[in-house]
């Protein structure tokens, strides 16, 4: 795979670092901002709430306001 | 024999070579095990680090958009989820713990910040003032909640008042300071906690805090419970259990 993506990539020894870099780069972008937020909310250790809100009373929701 | 050396210097013989074969689809197994760890270790990184910063950075936002508020004496009705309601400082957990709590606990409101359950109590309301928040990850507002004492103090600042919670059992209730407790326990935020009907009238202003149990693990919640015992106008200064701290604005 790797050897691969090496021998494909143009511009001898200097072009081929800097396609290297290029795609490392891209390959983190893609992970920290794509698919590392979709699978963390996934974990386990993310679950912080009781599972179901309750159902509030009358007498609890009579002001949803923030007080002053 | 007449061979040939292709580009990756293997040995053709103009026979074709399961050594060969085999050889590159053992080199591309190993190269995707190893791929995998690394994005497993960046994985890693990303949850206990980057997450950090990610929530930093909105909680930078939130603050600034709710002292832009207060300083025009706006007050939001039916605050839209995702928006920050007011702020947390826990003087146990050092003079530096500061949070804007966000309305809802949906995960796009808890990455921002600890959420307020939408339907209980709003800060220094009557009923319970129910918030969950991150034990680990997201800049891990609620890491060290285990470690609140009866006595201990939680100041919450909204627009005009200091709201002062302090952790105790809450009297007339089964619900103690502290509770580990399933995470289908939802009755820890009903207007009075822990008993079994959502629908009884509160007589008390409580606090109840909800994260994962323990760290890293989301087989138990830790619940903190408090009362009201304070609550000051921020014109007159500052309230006693902020004494002692510089107050950070945002």
């Amino acid at each position: 795979m790797y050897g691969w993506l090496w021998r494909r990539l143009p511009g001898g020894i200097p072009g081929k670092l800097l396609g290297c870099a290029v795609l490392v780069f891209a390959t983190l972008v893609l992970l920290f901002l794509v698919v590392f937020p979709w699978a963390g909310p996934k974990l386990p250790f993310n679950h912080v709430t009781v599972d179901t809100t309750p159902t509030p009373s009358p007498t609890a929701t009579a002001s949803t306001a923030v007080p002053d | 024999m007449a061979g040939t050396v292709d580009a990756a210097g293997h040995h053709r013989t103009g026979q074709p070579s399961h050594t060969g074969h085999w050889r590159t689809v053992v080199r591309g197994l190993g190269e995707l095990f190893i791929t995998s760890g690394l994005v497993i270790l960046l994985f890693v990184v990303y949850e206990l680090w980057w997450t950090g910063f990610t929530t930093q950075r909105d909680q930078h936002r939130l603050l600034h958009t709710l002292h832009n508020q207060w300083a025009h004496g706006v007050t939001i009705k039916d605050p839209p989820l995702g928006s920050a309601i007011a702020i947390l400082r826990i003087p146990r957990l050092g003079a530096h713990y500061l949070f804007a709590i966000v309305q809802g606990t949906s995960t796009a409101d808890l990455i921002k910040g600890p959420g307020h359950y939408p339907g209980t109590a709003m800060p220094g309301a009557l009923g319970n003032f129910a918030v969950a928040g991150h034990r680990t990850t997201y800049e891990h507002p609620f890491y060290s909640i285990n470690r609140l004492r009866v006595g201990d103090p939680i100041v919450i600042e909204t627009r005009t008042t200091w709201f002062t919670y302090t952790v105790e059992n809450i009297p007339g209730t089964r619900a103690r300071f502290q509770e580990i407790v399933p995470p289908s326990d939802t009755a820890v935020s009903y207007p009075v906690p822990d008993q079994p009907d959502p629908s009884l009238a509160p007589t008390q202003r409580v606090l109840t805090f909800t994260s994962c149990n323990p760290r890293y693990s989301a087989a138990q919640r830790i619940v903190i419970h408090g009362l009201l015992t304070d609550a000051m106008p921020k014109s007159e200064g500052l309230p006693p259990a902020l004494h002692g701290y510089t107050i950070k604005e945002s």
